[in-house]
């Protein structure tokens, strides 16, 4: 709605302004005809100021919707907006001209009528011109503006509407007032026409088509108004359209900004490689400073660091040494130098004064830059800057120019900071990488505990006999904790607990190694101590050579009431006994599975028989619980566990477990966290 | 925190351990004693200033036993406290491992045996 209501604005203002002028020529030509035959035709001078003014707010209106739709054209677009203005008004006022020219001395030549017309066409095509331009001027004046610029414009702005009434109240052209206004019109354009920000963005080449462009504008505005001039001193005018205050001042004001405009184009055409040079700096260094976009390599970055130096100091041969820690260094982004030379530049650096030092030491000294003169055919100075990540020294950057003395201090700072930038978004990649590295770890463990957690039993087996409970928590994403059930017929089951050496990764996979073996080895239905020589056989071929599996195997006969177990190193099974209600830990001898890693094993494993009572509860578990440390350091010990026993007797398996938790949990306190794995697993005998 | 010292005394040397052995520092304990391998030595071991022991830890003496027998090194850990020589006894290294009381009675299991 509002952008039909805008174009409107736009065409309504141009279609009046056309009508304005159309009725002013009208109005005009009436009134010169009535003057010519002596009648009075009743139009009083004021009818063509109205509409002379009504013209002038038409035309300002229509060319400033105009330009709020080019919003965001470049200048140079914008002055030739002007410049072709100026050059359909100059060309149509020329073809006037010629047309008299023709004309030569015949009696349409003097007809007044005629030259009233042209009259009024030259003054149309001025006022579009003027104002037309005017208002770039404006768009050029407010060009990063500040509150102070605006509101001189402003001041202007009603300067001139006031201008356009002037002639109202004072018909004399060029009296006192008249001037005094032009004046003071003169002095604001030249306050405004110091507001020229927009010129040194424009590249070298810009502002060569920006100074003939200028030029033309001059040119029109100058020979408008020598023809205006000459012309209303020609033309039988009986109301004069361009004695007018407003469009004097505006030619003024045009005239004065293009010539400004041109002057300082001009003269900042020399220092403009200066300003290129520092732009270019300015978006190099953005783009260093933009972190390495994923699938870009730090290899580009120094690609773009290479660059940015070689403009920042007009280098004439450079290239990037890596030298990352314990290897070889590397050349990369050789530029404008053969291998050759560069093996005899390198060589002559090393002879030379401020480069000896660092490059003839194995241990290269940490320095911010080296730079000096140096003998070479071509290449009379060098510059060597460390890049440096994290404090590491990653590299050398080498530059040299043809002339002597060629790094000035500006030049150093300047790559000094690119190299800064370009470390800082190495630096920014890097962790970024390695952030999604870890990551990716992290999955890989959370899939490992997911593996692992299957390992574990969810189902134990039991009979009417016996009810059974485990819980098993691991200290890091994976743990090396075991237990496991077997049924060899109804009454008779095997049970297993382990603790692997070692916690996380490692012990997993032992882990998971020992639960191949007892389902291999339990299928033979062997005595414990048999058991578990075999499974010492197995996994000493398999583990580390510091690294041993503790466990207690354990065969119980619900028919005969019995259990038959041996231990290898494991914790000391904690036994509840209904008949005496007293707890003890069951003694037997017995070694560590992988400790003994030969025949000489099964010497140390020993076999033992009890006989259950029902009530009787059997607690098996991992030294996680026995060395859960608290804050002081102690550790939840054999006693503590044997006396939550002895208070909890009465509870089911599944209770007991939850129990006993809670009291470790109780003891080592909220705020320390489990350091180990630990597991539980106990048999309550129900008959 | 584990603090390892060696003194050279006669025939034989003597580690002493002081604070805990876990998995992070078990390295240290292997290198000591990897320094002091040699065919026929006489290692002592004073573990009375040790408060606690790791799998780890116990791994590193485990995995010095065949060796020990290889080069005819006579090995003898000495005044351990209570708390850790249960951890030696559960596993069963005490089986393996000459453990004693105190110095004297580890010194006589070089020189008198």
């Amino acid at each position: 709605m509002l952008k039909i209501f805008n174009l409107n604005i736009g065409r309504i203002a141009l279609l009046l302004a056309i009508i304005t002028w159309l009725a002013l020529l009208f109005v005009d030509l009436v009134r010169l005809f009535g003057a010519i035959n002596r009648m009075d035709t009743g139009f009083s001078p004021e009818i063509t100021w109205i509409l002379q003014t009504l013209f002038f707010i038409m035309v300002f209106l229509f060319f400033h919707n105009d330009i709020k739709k080019n919003e965001g054209i470049s200048f140079l677009d914008l002055i030739w907006k002007g410049v072709s203005t100026g050059l359909f008004a100059a060309g149509i006022t020329l073809l006037i001209r010629f047309f008299y020219f023709l004309l030569g001395n015949s009696r349409l030549s003097t007809d007044p009528l005629l030259k009233n017309f042209f009259y009024h066409v030259n003054f149309g095509l001025s006022t579009i011109f003027l104002i037309s331009v005017a208002l770039i001027w404006r768009q050029l004046i407010l060009y990063q503006k500040d509150k102070n610029v605006v509101q001189q414009w402003q001041a202007f702005e009603i300067i001139l509407l006031v201008s356009m009434f002037f002639v109202f109240f004072n018909q004399t052209t060029f009296n006192y007032s008249f001037i005094f206004g032009l004046f003071f019109i003169y002095i604001f354009g030249i306050i405004l026409s110091v507001n020229l920000k927009w010129i040194p963005y424009l590249t070298f080449k810009e502002k060569w088509k920006s100074i003939l462009f200028l030029v033309i504008i001059l040119l029109s505005t100058g020979f408008l108004f020598f023809h205006t001039v000459t012309q209303t001193e020609e033309a039988t005018v009986v109301v004069s359209l361009t004695e007018n205050l407003f469009l004097l001042g505006l030619f003024g004001f045009v005239f004065i900004y293009a010539l400004f405009s041109f002057l300082v184009t001009l003269f900042n055409l020399p220092t403009s490689s200066v300003f290129e040079q520092k732009l270019t700096e300015a978006i190099n260094f953005q783009k260093l400073s933009q972190s390495i976009q994923p699938g870009q390599s730090e290899n580009e970055v120094m690609d773009i660091l290479m660059d940015s130096c070689m403009s920042a100091a007009y280098v004439d041969a450079a290239w990037l040494e890596l030298s990352p820690l314990g290897e070889n260094p590397t050349v990369i982004h050789q530029r404008f130098i053969s291998e050759e030379d560069r093996v005899e530049v390198e060589e002559q650096l090393k002879s030379a004064k401020p480069f000896k030092d660092f490059l003839s030491k194995e241990e290269p000294k940490s320095f911010e830059y080296l730079t000096g003169k140096i003998k070479h055919p071509f290449y009379k100075s060098a510059l060597i800057i460390p890049l440096r990540v994290n404090k590491e020294v990653l590299g050398h950057i080498y530059l040299l120019k043809e002339v002597k003395d060629g790094f000035n201090k500006e030049m150093i700072n300047i790559i000094s900071t690119f190299v800064g930038q370009a470390s800082i978004s190495v630096e920014n990649h890097r962790l970024l990488s390695e952030a999604i590295r870890n990551e990716r770890y992290k999955e890989e463990l959370e899939i490992a505990q997911r593996v692992q957690r299957s390992l574990l039993p969810s189902v134990l087996h039991k009979n009417e006999c016996f009810d059974i409970a485990g819980l098993s928590e691991a200290a890091d994403e994976v743990g090396g904790d075991y237990y496991e059930t077997f049924q060899f017929t109804p009454d008779r089951f095997a049970i297993i607990i382990g603790d692997v050496s070692g916690k996380g990764t490692s012990a997993a996979f032992n882990m998971s190694q020992m639960k191949g073996v007892f389902h291999t080895l339990v299928q033979q239905d062997l005595p414990p101590s048999t058991f578990l020589s075999q499974a010492n056989g197995a996994l000493g071929r398999c583990l580390e050579k510091n690294h041993f599996i503790t466990t207690t195997y354990y065969v119980i006969d619900t028919a005969t009431k019995s259990i038959n177990y041996s231990r290898a190193g494991h914790c000391p099974t904690l036994y509840y006994s209904a008949r005496k209600n007293t707890c003890a830990y069951l003694e037997v001898d017995g070694l560590g599975l992988g400790i003994l890693r030969n025949s000489q094993y099964s010497k140390f494993i020993k076999e033992k028989t009890l006989q259950y009572q029902p009530g009787d509860i059997m607690l098996m578990y991992t030294d996680g619980i026995i060395e859960a440390k608290n804050g002081q350091g102690e550790e939840f010990g054999f006693e503590n566990l044997q006396e939550v026993l002895e208070q909890n007797y009465r509870l089911s398996p599944e209770d007991l477990v939850k129990k006993i938790m809670e009291k470790v949990y109780e003891f080592i306190g909220t705020d320390t966290l489990p350091d180990d794995d630990y597991s539980l697993l106990i048999v309550k005998f129900l008959k | 925190m584990l603090q390892i010292d060696k003194i050279q005394e006669d025939e034989h040397v003597i580690l002493t351990l002081s604070g805990e052995v876990d998995a992070s520092n078990s390295v240290d304990l292997d290198n000591a004693l990897q320094a002091v391998m040699e065919p026929n030595k006489k290692i002592l071991l004073d573990g009375s200033n040790l408060q606690y022991i790791s799998s780890a830890g116990l791994g590193v003496f485990m995995s010095y036993l065949e060796e020990f027998e290889a080069q005819n090194i006579q090995f003898v850990i000495f005044g351990l406290n209570q708390k850790v020589y249960n951890v030696f006894h559960i596993l069963g290294l005490d089986q393996l491992i000459i453990i004693q009381t105190t110095k004297e009675k580890a010194l006589q299991e070089f020189y008198e045996a």
